[in-house]
């Protein structure tokens, strides 16, 4: 075996330049690959975390709400929800809220807008809702007022300590109505919640849709210390809950993401697919040559009693230290790199920015480091190379050793 | 008991228009210790015969035994380690392994053979001081001369021990002085170590040297002759 891994080695630096660039094409392939993938899963996980950020792993509401969200599906928080939610392991935070639409007016001016009933202190730990304040001031528990987006201001034509009136549909048919001082402006990435979206304290919004009970909610965002614990979770909440409630998870809520995700996926693997192809083609016709500029060689030392078998072993030997020198260089180059970018996002412009913009997701991209790309992008290379192997295999399982040395 | 021996032993070519019998029909008995030149004009099917002397290839027609040892009745990896293990080999031109010294390739087939280490060192040194290339263990093929090439093909040969070694035209590529001196070597290693030899020539200095000369053509051994030297 030694002897065998010493004459791969040394075939390999008889033609040095070859080599070198061969390994030079799986290094290139690799970062390009490297670069790629853990740019756009990177981003991927941005948008996952902003969106799950927003609206929590999972969300609790009353059966159905989820399909039709209507404000008749609205439910009031009991003490066995809130048991449920204290008796269930893995759940690191829980956002109740009341949304309902509704229509605002100012003076003359009208708008559809969806009142989002919040607990601020809470809120403003998940989402940061009060750095996001660029007029006025945030809300306060006891305070009767509401923040709106800087677009709908705009729109309505109103400043900070305007009295916004409004009048929507409230719980159990009776209409809702209510007059709030604006004690707030805010300014979102997303130009949809900047233009129709209304923060008021949950009290507020309870008071505003039904006032004749307190408590009545829409749904409860779950925040988990670990993703991964999501299915346990949700069945034991089911559970516990019964089947007048569902358990939403964000993979349902976030679908519109999710299917982004997906065809821009597409591409990204697309790119992959053709960039392999040529790393592939690049270490095939090496080995190609390599074993044919070797076939008298190859005879001789079959001649002399060497099986075949261990020329294939040779062949691999050499396959096998191409891509590892490839794969450990271009692993030793991208790793910093990716690194980099992790921790330092590229800010993003264009058309890309207004993707992030519209789910609300800051416009940064930082790199994926996930263990799992490295692990992938390095087998496929492992894999390609072994495949190109197979033409000396069979080349040399076939290949006759009188015709090779007769000439 | 005679080391090679065939039995109407033919090799009949398919490959081109009119079949080719390049070998017609060969009985042939060869002893140990034996130093015999094949010679005949080109295309007489000397590189035929002694390819199937050796395993390389089997006949259309016949048999040979090595021994005990019917080729016909061995695998295509069988007939690879009985050539390992008993069949030395001397090529015409590639015959060193380009990526190793000439220590190292003096070893590998002893190396294939999993002779061990110490006794794999103990025969190079001894083998390669033989054949005079003892100050070069360390040099490549590409190092070397044709003819220094040669001989440490014959040292690699004798190293692993062979029942007979099978020489096809060594000298064909080698100028006057080399040649005489590799057959001097050959000759020399014959009777050090009672190895046989059998090698296919068209030189008359080659044949000059040899014990037993065979004459073939068109496929037939035409004469057998002894001489004492
Ligand atoms: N693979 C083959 N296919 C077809 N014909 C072949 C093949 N090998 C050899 N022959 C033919 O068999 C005959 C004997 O060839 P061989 O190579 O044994 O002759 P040789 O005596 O070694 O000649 P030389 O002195 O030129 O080396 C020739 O007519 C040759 O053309
Ligand atoms: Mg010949």
């Amino acid at each position: 075996m030694k002897t065998l891994i010493k004459i791969a080695w040394r075939n390999l630096w008889r033609n040095r330049r070859r080599t070198l660039l061969t390994v030079a094409s799986v290094v290139l392939a690799l970062v390009l690959a490297l670069f790629m993938r853990s740019m756009q899963l990177g981003s991927y996980e941005q948008m996952i975390k902003a969106g799950v950020n927003q609206v929590g792993y999972l969300q609790i509401h009353s059966k159905g709400y989820w399909e039709e969200q209507s404000i008749d599906r609205a439910f009031f928080d009991k003490d066995s929800i809130d048991a449920a939610l204290k008796s269930t392991s893995g759940i690191s935070k829980t956002l109740p809220f009341l949304q309902t639409f509704s229509l605002a007016s100012y003076g003359n001016l009208t708008k559809g807008v969806l009142v989002d009933g919040i607990k601020p202190d809470k809120e403003d730990s998940q989402t940061n809702l009060s750095g996001k304040i660029v007029k006025g001031d945030y809300l306060t528990k006891s305070e009767h007022s509401v923040i709106i987006g800087d677009k709908l201001a705009q729109y309505l034509k109103m400043d900070v300590g305007d009295s916004l009136v409004l009048i929507g549909q409230g719980f159990r048919g009776i209409t809702a109505y209510g007059i709030y001082p604006i004690s707030g402006i805010f300014h979102l990435p997303s130009l949809q919640m900047n233009s129709q979206l209304v923060y008021m304290n949950l009290k507020d919004a309870q008071a505003f849709v039904y006032p004749y009970q307190e408590g009545l909610l829409t749904g409860i965002s779950v925040f988990l210390n670990d993703p991964d614990h999501l299915p346990q979770v949700k069945k034991s909440l089911l559970t516990k809950l019964g089947k007048h409630y569902e358990a939403t998870s964000w993979k349902v809520m976030l679908s519109d993401i999710l299917q982004a995700i997906e065809v821009d996926n597409v591409s990204g693997e697309l790119m992959l697919f053709i960039l392999y192809i040529v790393v592939a083609f690049s270490i095939f016709s090496t080995i190609l040559m390599m074993t044919m500029e070797r076939s008298k060689q190859y005879s001789v030392m079959i001649s002399v009693g060497m099986q075949r078998w261990q020329l294939v072993l040779v062949s691999m030997i050499e396959t096998v230290i191409i891509s590892l020198l490839g794969v450990l260089i271009g692993l030793l180059i991208i790793s910093p790199v990716l690194y980099y970018f992790h921790e330092n996002p590229i800010p993003l412009a264009g058309s890309m920015a207004d993707l992030y913009l519209q789910f609300n997701i800051k416009p940064v991209l930082p790199f994926s480091v996930k263990p799992h790309i490295f692990a992938s992008q390095t087998t496929i290379i492992f894999i390609l190379s072994l495949v190109s192997v197979l033409y000396p295999v069979v080349f040399i399982s076939r290949f006759n050793i009188l015709n090779a040395s007769r000439h | 008991m005679s080391i090679i021996e065939t039995k109407g032993v033919y090799k009949t070519y398919n490959t081109t228009k009119v079949p080719v019998n390049a070998v017609n029909g060969v009985d042939l008995k060869i002893e140990e210790g034996e130093f015999t030149a094949i010679v005949g004009p080109s295309g007489s099917g000397k590189t035929t015969l002694l390819n199937m002397l050796s395993g390389l290839d089997l006949p259309t027609r016949g048999d040979i035994f090595i021994e005990n040892t019917n080729l016909k009745g061995l695998s295509s990896s069988q007939l690879i380690d009985f050539r390992l293990n008993n069949i030395g080999f001397v090529f015409q031109a590639y015959n060193l392994i380009p990526v190793l010294t000439v220590k190292e390739n003096t070893e590998f087939i002893m190396f294939l053979q999993k002779v061990p280490k110490r006794e794999r060192q103990k025969r190079v040194k001894e083998l390669l001081g033989a054949v005079g290339i003892g100050d070069k263990m360390d040099y490549k093929p590409s190092q070397l001369s044709g003819g220094q090439q040669q001989r440490v093909a014959v040292a690699r040969a004798l190293a692993s021990r062979p029942k007979y070694i099978i020489a096809d035209e060594p000298t064909a590529n080698l100028d006057s002085v080399s040649t005489s001196e590799l057959l001097e070597l050959m000759a020399q290693m014959n009777k050090k170590y009672n190895t046989t030899f059998i090698f296919a020539t068209h030189d008359q200095r080659v044949m000059d040297k040899a014990r037993r000369i065979l004459t073939i053509e068109d496929g037939k051994i035409l004469k057998d002759e002894q001489f004492d030297r």
